[in-house]
């Protein structure tokens, strides 16, 4: 599908403007626009992020992009009807073979060819109109976390060939998520069918690098238990190319359990205390803690800054969970 | 008395013609007053930009001009949803070959123009089909609804059919998700129609045998349970008549979307020249198995009115067949995914003739 010619990204420098164009993921995503007089925001610093050789194979060779799938927001074609936003996507589910590691190949059903599956952003209020088409062989839905009515809830199967439109309003502000919602559902989760769905406040939150993680868990032999997980598809891979974030600088995590089979996973991070805004539902944090447990499709947005460089791990506090490959690194930079 | 039948049947049409033109006319009318209106359908919540609100009251009132003109009495067809066949209407219309498949493989579209931004016709291609199509979910009707429930009902059978056979390997572990889609993934999309049609509801059944092989899959009672659950099924495809089903016309519409997904499991279930999903594989084997199954029930039919498709789809339907040497994976396919995509398109390619001379 063409990703790139959907990809509007949203600047709010003095103001909102729209851009259609070809770029990934960009360092201002979130310097949203402050309406009300507030100062210009400062330009968020997203360092560099030179990959290793190790990276680079691993991301030709194993057809997922952990990198693509952290900083990168699919904001939909975006239109004005009857002066309201409209935000169209186009999702397609399909099957895919991924080299989970140099042995482990695990044939995928996925949105969009990537698992997770792109991560959808829109502005509460704004109109959603998801094109889903089924092309992955058993039927497969799309049923989203949030408000709208039954008929748009994604719980009829699309057969293999098809597709359908689902659309609602964008409510209520925070972080959701997809999934196929055919059952057997662990499965058809288990197998990469989901992705995040944010809901942003239709006032701003402050300026942040923003980072999408989200955990998942692979059932390679299919006997219901999960053999490998992962941050955002590929296991371990946060650790062979540690993520570069700035010193002294507001992270915003946007953090989501899919891991099926496994009852609950834990998020923690290692040499800090995060502030917790539960299923993104508040402005003010409700609690801060160094670990949070997360059941699964649990989401929060977390924020942290890091005082000092150095590299910080970050994973579920279930340590086999961790060590089999749902594990990263922050590298922070000054 | 098929006479009568065919009356009937006819008188039931213009009734629901009429009905139709009524409704039609009554949208139009509100929608002249306010284009809120457009919003009987349930994505034109918000009304769209004004190029899309004129094609869509453009196609209403090419559709209200069609009721009233028998011949062109034909809802749009939906080119998010519909199967093959009916795409075919689109490429006959246009006369370009593998157009069907060409639309379905560039799915979804949100609005008809999508099938020029997406490069499947040419803007002038577009505007000969552009009242033939659309992107409203329409509840089916007619044969295209009796394909669509047949095809569901078919995908339980090829299910169940694989099922058996892993049963009678003494592989319960195998058999069971091949006993659980059916009643996960298909039924409750044949549930809503059972009433209409008449059927008794049969997803007990369907849960009763895939509570026993889960629970005492050496259970001797399983043969039964398991024939309850196929005399179910098997009802549920006795509420379309004996002779629609012995139609080739409608047949192969059956066989050849069945047959796509059989193509589509298949791709599904092999990595690195390997099969590494044993399930996509076996529902590919069970599917092909019941194609062949209802392809008997038109096979005289088909070698007395189309020789040469019925050549090629007996030809063709052996070689599916040598991909699945046993319910039981083998390591490696016997036959690509390239091959079988190649065979299976040919079948659809086949199958227009038929539709073209129906």
């Amino acid at each position: 599908m063409d990703r790139q010619r959907r990809k509007i990204l949203e600047l709010g420098l003095g103001g909102i403007g729209l851009i259609g164009g070809a770029i990934a993921c960009s360092p201002i995503i979130s310097n949203r626009n402050n309406e009300n007089n507030q100062p210009t925001p400062k330009k968020i610093v997203i360092p560099p992020m030179s990959l290793n050789e190790a990276a680079q194979t691993r991301i030709k060779t194993s057809g997922l992009d952990p990198i693509a799938a952290l900083r990168e927001f699919d904001y939909g074609k975006v239109s004005q009807e009857n002066g309201r936003t409209v935000r169209e996507f186009e999702l397609t589910a399909k099957s895919k073979t991924v080299k989970l590691n140099a042995s482990t190949d695990f044939i995928t059903w996925n949105v969009n060819d990537r698992v997770p599956g792109p991560t959808l952003r829109a502005t509460e209020g704004d109109h959603v109109r998801i094109a889903f088409s089924n092309q992955a062989g058993h039927a497969h839905s799309l049923h989203f976390h949030g408000e709208h009515a039954s008929e748009m809830d994604g719980v009829k199967p699309i057969r293999n060939g098809a597709a359908t439109i689902y659309e609602f309003e964008a409510k209520p502000y925070g972080v959701h998520l997809y999934h196929c919602h055919v059952a057997p559902v662990a499965r058809h989760i288990g197998k990469g069918l989901y992705g995040m769905f944010i809901v942003d406040p239709p006032t701003p939150r402050p300026p942040a690098d923003e980072l999408v993680l989200i955990m998942g868990g692979y059932d390679i032999d299919g006997d219901g238990r999960n053999e490998m997980y992962a941050f955002n598809g590929l296991p371990h891979f946060y650790m062979q190319q540690p993520i570069a974030v700035q010193q002294n600088q507001l992270l915003r995590l946007y953090v989501l359990n899919m891991i099926e089979f496994d009852p609950a996973a834990t998020f923690h991070v290692h040499a800090n205390i995060f502030q917790v805004y539960r299923t993104g539902r508040g402005m003010t944090p409700t609690e801060e803690t160094d670990v949070i447990t997360m059941g699964t499709a649990e989401r929060h947005i977390l924020e942290l800054q890091y005082r000092f460089t150095g590299k910080y791990m970050f994973h579920p506090h279930q340590d086999a969970i961790a060590e089999a490959g749902c594990m990263g690194l922050f590298n922070v930079v000054a | 008395m098929s006479a009568i039948i065919s009356f009937i049947s006819r008188a039931l049409k213009a009734l629901v013609k009429s009905k139709a033109f009524f409704l039609l006319f009554t949208l139009s009318l509100v929608s002249a007053i306010a284009i809120a209106a457009c919003s009987n359908e349930p994505k034109a919540s918000i009304p769209s930009n004004p190029a899309t609100i004129e094609s869509k009251t453009e196609s209403k009132s090419g559709t209200q001009k069609d009721a009233m003109t028998p011949s062109h009495n034909k809802a749009k067809i939906n080119i998010n949803e519909a199967i093959l066949s009916e795409l075919d209407k689109v490429e006959a219309k246009l006369g370009i070959a593998g157009l069907s498949n060409k639309i379905q493989a560039a799915r979804p579209y949100t609005k008809v123009e999508d099938l020029v931004t997406k490069k499947v016709v040419t803007a002038e291609q577009f505007a000969q089909i552009k009242d033939m199509v659309g992107t409203e979910t329409i509840e089916l009707t007619g044969e295209a609804k009796d394909v669509d429930y047949l095809t569901k009902l078919g995908l339980m059978k090829g299910h169940m059919i694989v099922a058996k056979e892993l049963l009678d390997l003494q592989k319960p572990d195998q058999a069971l998700p091949h006993i659980e889609h059916p009643v996960e993934e298909i039924y409750a999309d044949v549930e809503g129609q059972l009433k209409e049609r008449k059927v008794k509801e049969f997803k007990q059944p369907l849960m009763d045998l895939q509570q026993l092989v889960k629970s005492k899959p050496n259970d001797p009672s399983i043969a039964a349970k398991y024939n309850d659950a196929i005399a179910s099924i098997d009802s549920a495809i006795a509420a379309i008549p004996e002779t629609q089903r012995q139609s080739p016309k409608f047949s192969l519409q059956v066989i050849n979307t069945i047959l796509d997904t059989a193509g589509t499991e298949y791709r599904a279930a092999i990595a690195n020249d390997k099969i590494k999903e044993i399930i996509e594989y076996q529902d590919s084997r069970g599917f092909t198995i019941y194609v062949e199954q209802l392809y008997k029930s038109i096979a005289s039919a088909m070698e007395k009115q189309h020789p040469d498709v019925h050549k090629q789809f007996t030809a063709s339907l052996e070689k599916l067949k040598s991909a699945y040497p046993s319910a039981i994976a083998p390591d490696k396919p016997v036959l690509s995914v390239a091959d079988m995509a190649e065979l299976i398109k040919g079948n659809e390619q086949a199958a227009t003739k038929v539709y073209a001379k129906s």
